[in-house]
């Protein structure tokens, strides 16, 4: 990274993967358009997507460091901004800030079975940690993945998904909100199926997604017995600057662009606004 | 000590405007603010402290970050002189030094990957502030409350005093020592000027209003986080933002595309943490979104979590919030109110 965070790399459209029939979710992969503003990142960082005339806007990294020379994002059709990011086009340059914020902790996992629990487009950042994990399977322990979305159109990287379920060295658990017809897995609120599911409290818990989500997955560990310091979730805020100077994603005295937005819940008690 | 005759301000201010560009209270049709001189003619001598604070010189209410066309982004380059500051009082000093702790990357988070801010850094280091006295604060003063006074050196390069006939120089830094040597034609302060200083400081002090202890604000803002006190000191706020425009330490802002067909300028513009639309995401969550948390947001982030990160209160008691807002909502009682529930 240059020395003004402020200034945008350049990086080209590879590829866009529309993510469910109506379009409002697609992922963009995106490769560095110059050698030199290569970066490394972890899984659970976020950028700033740039779209020069229309501003910008933060994004979890969907792709895992092991798939080199991309990086890949996926978007929901909402403002303004991802409103023009969907009209792109493979080819089209726009402007990355990153890698910005920490990670998930993937050095303290090493040898513990591990909980992902997801639910809708949140799952951005699991993919990568999940991906991640994959590609060293021998440092972690038994991998469980609980994901949820309201409908099963809203459950993005299907063919990913598809193939996890077909692995027989991770536990997929897929829900959704309200029964349909020729859906013949989970239905039901993330919170409500991670109690079914019931994982070990020895394990160590991943939680990402919508603030309601993580808010009533919380109290669910609790119950089973997990560890305030080993439960982990990913927070989502309006993040602008990304580097610790703009007020806009305070919580407490903490910001989420560069304490978090990973954040242990051990961490999260003591400030009072986190949710 | 040195003195110059009031009279003669301006060779000094000329003196000073070959190796600085020089900025001071300038009067702009009912506000005063700092302005950049050329001459000691258009400094505001009749008010007794600016509109807006002295962060905008370092921290514009609106600032290119680039400009971007067809041809790529260009950040504009900056070929002025360092900054000097003449006619700055203590509580905008001191903010200075917090806003660098925010934007030059002081301490919080060494051992992140954490950025220095370039625009405030081109401006803000190797600037000379002239911290001029305040011989008569307003009511509406509270610097006292957080460890300041009206006759303050700390934070100043040269501290200035103005006396009946004269503006009464002390080098406070390296930097304001060295130049205030190489201006050969001041002549030097005596013992009268001493005691008319002490006399005039004595007088400042006796202008203060009420002293309030703010030491346990922070510990009890931590307790009444989650109480109904919120709802009551909340109640006539109309999330207007005006005490965060005028004040000298709040700087949260925003970034913001100005410009059609390609081209244009990502421009960085004053926020306020009292707004609706700040906090509020794309997907219609937002986490402030009643009045009340944002009012409690900005109290906690002055006088909490602010000093949890760098130990010191947000807050300079310039009183400028307590003058400009339209309902009376005055911080002053706020502290006090915390401190009594």
């Amino acid at each position: 990274m240059c020395n003004n965070a402020y200034i945008p790399i350049p990086m080209k459209v590879e590829k866009i993967l529309s993510e469910n029939p109506d379009g409002s979710l697609r992922t963009f992969d995106l490769s560095f358009v110059n050698e030199e503003d290569k970066f490394d990142y972890m899984p659970g960082q976020f950028c700033e997507f740039s779209i020069l005339g229309k501003g910008e806007s933060p994004f979890g990294i969907a792709s895992s460091p092991t798939e080199e020379g991309i990086l890949k994002f996926t978007v929901n059709r909402t403002g303004s901004v991802t409103n023009e990011i969907h009209y792109l086009n493979v080819g089209d340059v726009i402007g990355i800030r990153g890698p910005l914020g920490n990670w998930y902790p993937l050095e303290k996992l090493k040898g513990k079975d591990v909980v992902i629990i997801g639910g809708g487009f949140a799952f951005t950042t699991l993919r990568s940690m999940l991906i991640y994990m994959l590609e060293h399977r021998e440092d972690y322990g038994a991998i469980t993945v609980i994901y949820g979305a309201r409908n099963p159109d809203l459950l993005i990287y299907k063919d990913e998904l598809a193939e996890w379920d077909k692995r027989d060295d991770l536990t997929l658990h897929l829900t959704i909100d309200t029964p349909v017809e020729g859906w013949d897995k989970y239905c039901g609120f993330v919170p409500t199926i991670t109690e079914q599911v019931s994982p070990d409290p020895s394990a160590w818990a991943i939680v990402c997604g919508p603030p309601i989500m993580i808010k009533f997955t919380l109290p669910v560990l609790k119950k089973l017995g997990f560890d305030d310091k080993r439960i982990y979730t990913s927070l989502e805020r309006r993040m602008k600057c990304g580097i610790g100077k703009c007020g806009r994603c305070g919580i407490g005295s903490k910001y989420v662009c560069i304490d978090g937005p990973v954040f242990s819940f051990e961490e999260l008690k003591s400030i009072p606004d986190a949710f | 000590m040195l003195k110059i005759k009031k009279t003669k301000l301006n060779e000094f201010i000329d003196h000073l405007n070959k190796e600085y560009s020089v900025y001071a209270p300038v009067e702009h049709g009912k506000k005063t603010t700092f302005a950049k001189i050329e001459t000691a003619l258009e400094i505001d001598h009749s008010i007794y402290n600016t509109t807006k604070s002295a962060k905008e010189v370092f921290f514009p209410q609106a600032e290119i970050l680039f400009k971007y066309s067809k041809d790529g982004l260009k950040v504009p380059e900056r070929n002025e002189k360092p900054f000097a500051l003449w006619g700055i009082r203590n509580c905008d000093t001191k903010s200075l030094k917090m806003l660098d702790s925010v934007f030059g990357d002081a301490h919080q988070h060494p051992e992140k990957n954490y950025f220095k801010d370039p625009y405030w850094k081109q401006k803000y280091d190797n600037c000379l502030v002239f911290n001029l006295a305040c011989n008569e604060p307003l009511s509406t003063c509270f610097c006292h409350w957080f460890d300041g006074s009206p006759f303050d050196k700390r934070g100043s390069d040269v501290f200035v005093v103005e006396t009946a006939d004269h503006y009464v120089m002390e080098g406070i830094s390296d930097k304001g020592k060295k130049f205030l040597e190489s201006y050969d034609k001041a002549e030097k302060a005596d013992d009268n000027d001493v005691k008319e200083i002490e006399k005039l400081k004595a007088a400042a002090d006796s202008y203060l209003g009420e002293k309030v202890d703010t030491k346990p604000v922070h510990d009890k803002l931590a307790k009444v986080w989650d109480e109904p006190i919120w709802d009551e000191i909340s109640a006539k706020c109309i999330n207007c933002g005006a005490c965060t425009y005028v004040c000298p330490t709040c700087h949260c802002f925003d970034m913001d595309d100005e410009g059609k067909d390609g081209k244009g300028s990502r421009v960085r513009l004053w926020d306020s943490c009292m707004f609706q639309l700040f906090t509020k995401e794309a997907s219609g969550h937002n986490p402030r979104g009643v009045a009340v948390q944002r009012v409690r947001q900005r109290i906690m982030h002055k006088y909490n979590y602010f000093k949890d990160n760098y130990e010191v209160d947000l807050c300079t008691g310039c009183g400028r919030c307590v003058s400009v807002c339209p309902v009376n909502l005055d911080i002053r009682e706020v502290i006090k109110k915390v401190l009594e529930y």
